[in-house]
Formats: structure tokens, sequence, C-alpha cells
């Protein structure tokens, strides 16, 4: 009973904190952007505009849901449930520091990417549900670039894994929580590592890019072309949870990319490892992602398909077949 | 245009009748023989380029020239031997009209279609004779002086296009049969009036394989609002508000044309330092122009940092325009025979001070893009166009010259001492999406070398002629003397007199040529204004431009032909 | 001197270019420098926070219509409806009646302005021969919800006052 109760907790924990970084992230972002962009962004509510994410929540929660004329309602209203569920679920096995996890599990990384990969889903629905030629296409582009991106950067977690020998996200930290050079990202310290990680290390952080949908990738809502894709005729809280679901994905992201790369919790140093340098590092990575997003264009869905048939997946390929012959000689 | 120039045209086309208007060669013909003319002037006096097509109502005109009611003029261009040609022919019967010119230039399309929309003007063997800028369901045509200007209709209908997508879609190898093949069909698809990227209203029916554009159909009109017949109520000054609102983005390019069209038709020499300023104003302006342009472009591929750089120089730079002429956008800052105020205090250190900031902004944002593949990637080799091609479609300024066609009306028919500075004119080298976006960076550039140049130049002085019959006297003379007040009343009631004629005056705008074709019937008012918008031409070539390549390709190469809904629809 | 034609170079065939990273390095590191900036100072963001903080107005914008007066109160306007004809948009409407108090012969029973077809030209301002109506009240914002009150009247315009001192907008008039 109290292991429930406990698992129980746990769970709800995780939930509380992916919803709250996917609301303040979009305050982040909108302010980041802002800064970029010589102008202050959302500073009224509270200080700093701290009030916003709840402020915006509360107006979107309150908005009419309007459903269109001869959208499929069951999959439709699905939908945004359908993108946020699963990365909230994802949250459930990812380790923020030896001690503060939900739940410790032994496939952890499969777990993760089976329910990152089920976020494509509820856009298919937001996109074939609506009744819109343009979510349609929106749709179809998402399709198509999940497949593309889920290749490579599943390929890379494959060579994290052979070097750490297990799929266990707590295991895989320890091995690298010596110091700096420990980190998987350097190439040449360390018993396990070779000299492509940093290789891996990009190919993994443009396919995380890619998956989560972000700009220059975002050619699933395109607001050029497309208007707003997929979730064109989504008002209310659906379009805020498809808001909230990138965010968390995003965030989902950086963490997999500090566990695999960055050393997870563990200190540069060798001191004090603990859970505030696990958000130091995840923070880090998100901010570029943010930063990315302000800076680039947005590239086209041939452009973006190309880059992972003719580019990433083979040399995602050709660096785990190296890893590992790297790892047989070595 | 010289005296021999003249001289050829009556020798070769011995039955037209050849006068000369400003610097433009008239020829009035036959009927039966407009389409033999118009090819030879294209292909033996290098009239490549068919600036505009109009017709005129004589209905109301005190002793018309001719003893029809209508006349279209054709106004061509040879733009390498700085050579305009206008060439007319009455109408007998609007019904049967005239024989089309379409399959000479690929711009007498649009400009036909137009004639027929507001004149009632048939053009026989015309691939596409529809209403362009009236609705659909809109009878009558209104430019015909027998239509009421306060007349109204109400229209409820929306043109559904599916009638001339599909004939259009029919006219091409759209490989079909591979397509049932693999059980697929043709999508079609409305791009606007409402879409982020028509910046206005624009609205594009497409039919798509895919995400490629088979065949595309344009509808505009959504801003008409009747400019032409209005400025024909109108006094010639009280035209120039309307102007401003022409293209919105470079009103003030507008006013100058405008009155630049006018002056020059009735021998009004201008002070210097109001040539100066208008060449100062017009080339910030342009610069404005082409802010907005590339802004809107940024965001349109995704890059929406990149709107920031630009447009906030161009927003700051608009309290400059503020302070000089009282309004941010609509600058109404030019009157026949000056401007409507001398410079403020203090304006060259303002001025420098928004050419520093622009050069800045402008060059954050050429980093950001210049370099980039990702946006190379979706700009290079998409949507090109041959210089053959671009002429025919009558493409002006940036879009043509980005084609690689060095056609610039400052150069080739130097205006307000144009030819006293020093600056070039960019040119494209393959005629794609790339080099549209990336020549206005240089214009820009280049802009600002000559308001630099011309800053120094700038002689002191009045700015306004000072002729009663011209231009507003002083207000100290109309508050004090009699005779002040005369004219001053005398100016407003009947406005200025232009003596009568016809005449057409191109001004090199943001967006490339911006004529003004006017009939004066010697009053104060205009019989015909008629706009010779850049944009009307340049989306003309748009079907063209973008079939085969896909939606993205052409929503970026809509956002870089810089289409403004104010001027392409009047 | 005079115009020279430039070609663009072609670019995207360097393989710095190609490789997609070096431009997209530095594309970061402008977009860094503006966000190291403006996170430490933000005093010189162009963003005006409106509407607690207004624009700066000057001497010559074009904002909303008053009707001057004598230095008595009774109103400069001899109604010889020159605005009225040399309005582009056709929005001013004057009634004109005599005049009691003996100043001139006519004044304006009505005057009415339908701000709602006004374009802002300022051609009202240039063609009154008796300074006896301007657009220096300095005003640039006014909405309403329905058409009437978009028309304003005589009494109302005549008690706006100037937005600017009399010199300042005197010499905003200079350059005419």
């Amino acid at each position: 009973m109290i292991l429930t109760l406990t698992i129980l907790l746990a769970v709800i924990i995780a939930i509380a904190w992916a919803a709250f970084n996917a609301a303040y992230l979009v305050l982040a972002e909108r302010r980041g952007a802002g800064i970029i962009q010589r102008r202050p962004g959302p500073n009224i509510n509270g200080p700093f505009g701290l009030l916003q994410p709840p402020l915006d929540g509360i107006k979107l929660m309150a908005k009419q849901l309007i459903i269109p004329d001869g959208a499929d309602k069951f999959m439709y209203i699905s939908a945004p449930v359908l993108v946020m569920c699963p990365a909230i679920m994802s949250f459930v096995a990812l380790p923020y520091s030896d001690w503060l996890q939900a739940q410790n599990i032994d496939v952890g990384l499969l777990m993760v990417f089976a329910f990152a990969s089920m976020g494509t889903m509820g856009i298919v629905f937001a996109g074939w549900s609506s009744r819109n030629k343009y979510s349609l296409m929106a749709a179809m582009r998402s399709v198509s670039q999940a497949v593309a991106y889920e290749i490579p950067m599943i390929i890379t977690a494959l060579t994290i894994t052979l070097m750490a020998g297990t799929t266990n996200l707590d295991a895989i930290v320890a091995q690298q929580s010596e110091n700096f050079f420990h980190w998987n990202i350097f190439p040449l310290f360390g018993e396990t590592h070779n000299i492509l990680m940093p290789f891996s290390f990009l190919i993994f952080f443009i396919c995380s890019m890619a998956e989560t949908n972000r700009a220059p990738f975002d050619l699933g809502e395109a607001e050029g072309e497309l208007v707003a894709g997929f979730h064109i005729e989504y008002g209310s809280m659906g379009f805020g949870l498809f808001f909230m679901g990138e965010y968390a994905n995003i965030v989902i992201g950086a963490t997999l990319a500090t566990i695999f790369f960055l050393g997870g919790w563990s200190c540069p140093f060798g001191l004090f490892p603990g859970v505030w340098w696990f958000l130091i590092k995840m923070y880090a990575i998100i901010f570029t992602i943010i930063w990315i997003r302000w800076t680039f264009p947005r590239t086209t869905i041939y452009g973006l398909l190309n880059l992972s048939w003719k580019i990433l997946i083979p040399a995602s390929l050709v660096n785990l077949l190296l890893t590992a012959g790297l790892m047989k000689v070595f | 245009m010289n005296d021999t120039a003249l001289t050829q045209l009556q020798e070769a086309f011995p039955s037209a009748t050849c006068t000369q208007v400003i610097d433009t060669a008239v020829l009035d013909v036959q009927t039966d023989d407009l389409t033999t003319t118009l090819t030879a002037l294209k292909e033996n006096f290098g009239c490549d380029l068919l600036l505009d097509v109009t017709g005129i109502d004589y209905l109301t005109y005190p002793k018309p020239p001719q003893k029809e009611r209508f006349r279209v003029v054709y106004t061509l261009r040879n733009w390498r031997d700085n050579l305009v040609v206008q060439v007319r022919t009455g109408v007998s019967n609007p019904k049967i009209g005239l024989p089309t010119a379409s399959s000479i230039w690929e711009s007498a399309n649009w400009g036909e279609r137009e004639c027929w929309d507001q004149y009632g003007i048939n053009f026989s063997g015309h691939p596409d004779l529809r209403r362009i800028l009236n609705h659909v369901q809109f009878e009558g045509h209104p430019l015909r002086k027998d239509y009421p200007v306060d007349k109204r209709q109400v229209l409820m209908e929306s043109d559904s296009l599916e009638a001339p997508l599909k004939a259009r879609l029919a006219s091409k190898d759209t490989g079909h049969e591979a397509m049932t093949e693999l059980g697929t069909d043709v999508m079609f698809l409305n791009i606007g009036p409402a879409h982020p990227a028509t910046h206005g209203a624009i609205r594009f029916a497409v039919a798509l394989d895919g995400e490629t554009i088979l065949a595309n159909v344009v509808e505009i009109g959504y801003l008409h609002r009747g400019f032409e017949k209005l400025a024909e109520k109108h006094t010639y000054n009280q035209v120039i508000p309307l102007t401003d609102r022409l293209n919105y983005c470079s009103s003030m390019m507008n006013n100058i044309a405008y009155v630049k069209a006018i002056e020059k038709f009735a021998n009004i020499e201008i002070t210097e330092r109001a040539q100066f300023m208008r060449v100062v104003l017009g080339e910030f302006y342009r610069i404005l122009d082409h802010l907005v342009c590339l802004a809107a472009a940024g965001v349109d591929v995704g890059g929406l940092t990149n709107y920031w750089y630009l447009y906030d120089e161009k927003e700051a730079a608009y309290d400059f325009i503020s302070k000089l002429c009282g309004g941010r956008l609509m600058s109404t800052a030019t009157r026949i025979g000056g401007m409507y105020h001398d410079f403020h205090e203090g304006w060259e250190k303002e001025m420098e001070f928004h050419l520093a900031a622009i050069e800045k902004g402008a060059g954050d944002s050429q980093g950001l893009m210049e370099k980039n593949r990702i946006l190379q990637d979706r700009m290079q080799n998409v949507c090109r166009f041959s210089p053959e091609q671009a002429i025919s479609f009558g493409l002006t300024g940036p879009n043509l010259r980005s084609c690689g066609v060095p056609f610039d009306l400052r150069k080739d028919a130097p205006y307000y001492n144009y030819d006293a500075f020093d600056f070039d004119i960019p040119i494209g080298s393959n005629g794609d999406v790339y080099d549209r976006f990336m020549i206005r960076y240089e214009e820009i550039k280049q802009s600002i070398r000559i308001i630099r140049q011309a800053m120094k130049m700038i002689p002191g002085g009045p700015v306004n002629v000072n002729d009663p019959q011209v231009h507003l006297p002083k207000k100290a003379q109309v508050y004090t003397k009699i005779e002040g007040l005369a004219n001053h009343f005398k100016m407003v009631f009947e406005g200025v007199h232009v003596p009568k004629g016809e005449w057409y005056d191109g001004y090199e705008a943001a967006n490339g040529e911006l004529g003004f074709h006017f009939v004066s019937d010697g009053s104060g008012t205009p019989y015909k204004c008629k706009v010779r918008p850049p944009c009307f031409y340049t989306l003309g070539s748009f079907p063209a431009m973008v079939e085969g390549s896909m939606i993205a390709d052409a929503i970026v190469n809509l956002s870089c032909l810089n289409i403004i809904g104010g001027e392409l629809d009047r | 001197m005079a115009a020279k034609v430039k070609q663009l170079p072609s670019r995207g065939g360097t393989p710095a270019e190609k490789v997609y990273l070096i431009e997209i390095f530095k594309g970061m590191a402008i977009t860094l420098k503006h966000f190291l900036r403006n996170l430490w100072d933000n005093s010189n963001l162009y963003v005006r926070h409106y509407p607690e903080v207004q624009p700066d107005i000057p001497a010559r914008w074009r904002g909303r219509h008053r009707l001057l007066t004598h230095p008595d109160g009774t109103p400069k306007c001899v109604a010889c409806f020159m605005c009225q004809t040399n309005c582009p948009a056709d929005c001013i409407m004057i009634k004109a009646g005599t005049r009691i108090d003996g100043v001139t012969e006519k004044m304006p029973v009505s005057f009415t302005i339908d701000l709602a077809e006004c374009i802002y030209c300022g051609y009202c301002v240039e063609a009154c021969p008796e300074d006896a109506i301007r657009m220096d009240t300095g005003i640039y914002a006014f909405t309403s919800s329905n058409r009437e009150e978009m028309k304003i009247g005589m009494t109302e315009m005549l008690s706006l006052k100037g937005g600017f001192p009399e010199e300042e907008y005197q010499k905003g008039l200079e350059g005419e």
C-alpha cells in the first residue's frame, strides 16, 4: 500500500514538473525571443511577467472549444491529449539525480523513446480530423519528418547503449560521474569513450530538435505557408495542450542529451554532484534550442528529408559501426 | 528621345501619324494595322517592354481628337535606348474591339483584361478575358464616363475560380496518367485572400499534386477602391493624398511620381532644392520599402528575428518622416511645383542617425541570411525567370534587375540630377528568388550612398516655385494681401490648369516603374489618370513563375516579389 | 560619376557555406550579441511602452482638427467653404449663416467633420485663408463604437486646445 502511494506521489510530482516546465518554458521562450529581437517580451503580469503562464492558461480555458463542421469529433478531441500524455509519461523514467526519479526502470531509455514516438500520432489525429486541407498537409509532413528523424536518433541512442552496456538511464550517468572529461561528449578520456562522440552528440541534438518540431524544422506548423499547420482549427485549451506538449518534449530531449552526453547530475569538477548541475546543463541546452529558433529560417520539407535520409541516417549508421569496431579493437 | 527616332518611326510606319509628346513618340494607327505595328515595334525598334495598356473614353471630352468614343493606348518602352512609344488606335465598336496583343507580350494579358474590365473594350483572341479589378458580379464598366462615380452595387458571391483554374490545368502536362496509376488526384486549394503570406488580400487558387503546384490562378481586386475614377473627380493637387494609398510602404515615392508627371507636361521647373529633396526622400523611401519587403520575406521563410532587425529601423525612420510632413505612413509630402514643407531644422543629423541604424540593422539581417545554407537551399534556383521572360511579363525595378536586365530609370532616363550621383545598379546572376531577395540589400546600400551624396550637394533656397498659377501663395500673403487671397481662392477652387493633352511619364519607384498616364482637358481636374503600378504586371507573371514549384517556394517567391495590395488593386 | 551596373555575386558555392555549420555559428553569434546587450541594458529597445509612455508628437503632426477663435472668443471661421472644397475626402460639412457679432459678414452655423471619412491630409488647414482651422491638437487616437459619434461638431472643435506652443507651431510651418 505504501509503495503504491509512493509511486503515485512520484508520478504526480513528475506530471507537475512536466506541466510546470511546459508552462514556464513558453514564458522563457517569449522573453528570450523578445530580448534577442530587441523588445521586452511579456513583462506586464507580475514581476518579469512571471504570472503570464497561469493567466494564459486561464484565458485559454475560458475560451469556447470550437469543433469544426464535419470534423471527426472523437479524434479531434483526443488529439491534444495524445500529444500531451505520452510526453508526461516519459518524465516518469527520467532521473534528475541519484535519488530524484519517479521510477528507476531498467529499460528507461526504451520507454522514453516509445512514448516520445506516440506524440506524432496526436499530430496526425489533429491534422486528419480537423477537416482542413492545410492541417492535413501539415500532418503528412509531420509523419514523414517523425519517421525520418526517429531513425538516426534511436541509432545514436543505440551507440550510447553499446558503450554503456545498459539501457538504465541511472547507470549511464553513473559511468560519467568522475569529472568533466569523463562525460560522454568528450572523445578522449574515460574507458568507454571514443573519438566519434561529438558527432553523435550533434546528430542527437539535431534529431531531438526535429523530433520536437522546433525551428528550423517546424514544418508541421510552418505558419508562413500552412498558416498554423496541424493545429490550425484548434482554439482554447486544445491549442494550449499542443503548445505545452511541444515544450514538454523539448524538456525530454534536453534531459536525454544531458544524461547521454553531459554527465547528468555529476559535477564537472567532481564536487557536490546534485540535481542543480543537472538543471543547469538541461536549461543550457534548452536555451540553445530557443536561441537557434530565433536565429534561423525554416527549411523546406525536401531539405529536411534530405538532411535526414542522405546525411544523418548514413552518418549515424557509420557512427554505430565504427563505435562497435573501436570498442572491439581497444 | 532623339529626333532621329521619330523620323525613323515615321518612315517605318507611313500610314500612321507620328507625333512627339514630351519625350514620348506617339503613333496613331488604324485598327487593322495595330498588330503589325506592335509586332514591328517590338522586333525592329527594340520595344520589348510593354508598360501598360489602357483605354480612354472621350464621351465628355471637349472637342475630342477622334470621332470614335473610345481609344486604346499601348505604352511600350525600348529600355536600351530610352525610347517610349505609345501606340493609339480608335475603337469604333467596343463589343468587337481590337485584336489582342497578348501573343506578342505576356504582360498584355493582364493589361488588356484590365482595359476590358474598366472600359468594356473587347480584345478578340484574348485567352482569358475576365474581370480583374472589379468583382465577377459587377455590372458595367466603371471608368466609362457615363458610369456615375457614386453608384453602388451589392456583390454577394465569391468567385469560385473553378473554371479558369481547370482551364489552366488542362493546358498543362500534369502527368495525369501517372497520377491515375498511383490512385491519387489533383487537390484544389485556396491560398488567401486571408492567409499570412499574402500580406493583404490576394487570392491564389492552386491545383496541387502533393505539395507541387500544377496550375495557379490569381484573383486580385480585394483592395480596389477606384483610384482612377476618384482622380477624375478631384483637382490635380487633391489627388496627391490619394496617391499615398497606392504603395503605402513608400508613399512619398508615389507623391513624387505623380507630381513629376504633371510638372513635366505642364512645363513647371521646380527649384534645385526641391529636386534634391525629392531625391533624398525618394531614396529614403526606397530603403523603407525594401526594408518592409525583406522583413516580410524573412517572416515567410520563418526567420522572425530578421523582421525586427529591419522593421525597428523602419519604424524609427517614421519618426523622422512625421517631423517632416506630419504623418507617419501617409506622407502627402509633395505639391505640384514643390513640396509641402521644407526639411525641419537639424534634419541632416537625424537622417544620418537613421541611415547608420539602417546600415547596422540591414547588416545584421544580411549576416543572418546571406550565406546561410538553410536560406540558400530555400531560395536558390527556385522560381527562376530568364531575362526574356521577365521583360515579356513586364517586370520592372528590382524584380527585373534580379533577372539580369540592367534597366533602371535612374540610369537610363535620369531625372532630378541622378546622373550626378555615383552609385551602382545591382543586377542578379540567376534570376531566382535568392537574387530577388539579395538585390534589395544591395539597393539599400546604394540608396544610402545616393542620400549621403545628395545631402552634401543640396543647395539652399526656396522649395516651391513662385508662381501663383501653380502653387499656393504663402500664408502671410493670404492673410494680409488681397492679391494673395485672390490667388489662393483661385488655386483652391480651380486647381492647377494643365494644358490640354495626353502623356505618359514613368518614375523608378521602389518596386519598379511607376507610371502615370494622364489625359487633360485643360481644366484643373484630370480627365483621366491611369496608374501603371509595377506590382500589377509583376503579379501577372506569378502563375508562370510558381507552376512546378512547391507551396513553400511560391510563398517565398510572393514575398520576395513585394506585392503591395494598395497599388496592385488601386 | 553616374550609375554603374554591378552584378551580384552568385552565392552558395564555397565549402564554408556548404557545410551549414560555420554560417550557423556566425548567425548565432549575431543573435547572441543582441541577446547579451539587451539582457543587461534594455533601455534602448525600440518598443515603446504605450500607453504608459506616449509618443513624441512633432509640431507639424496632422492630428485632430480644431477651430480657432479670436481673442474675444468668437470663431475665426468665416464660412468661406475653402476647406470643404479642398477636402479630398469630402468629410467637411459647413452650413453658413449671417454673423451676429459684427466681426465679419458670415460665420458657420454648423461645422461638422466626419472623422470616419477624414484622411488626415491637412488640406483643410492649407486651404484656410483665415487660420481658423488647424490640426495641431496632437490627438492621434480616436475611437468610437458607432459612425454617428465619429462626426464632430463646431462646439467640440472650438473647445479643443492646441497641443503646442504658438512659436513651435509657427516654426513648424516655416518651411511651407
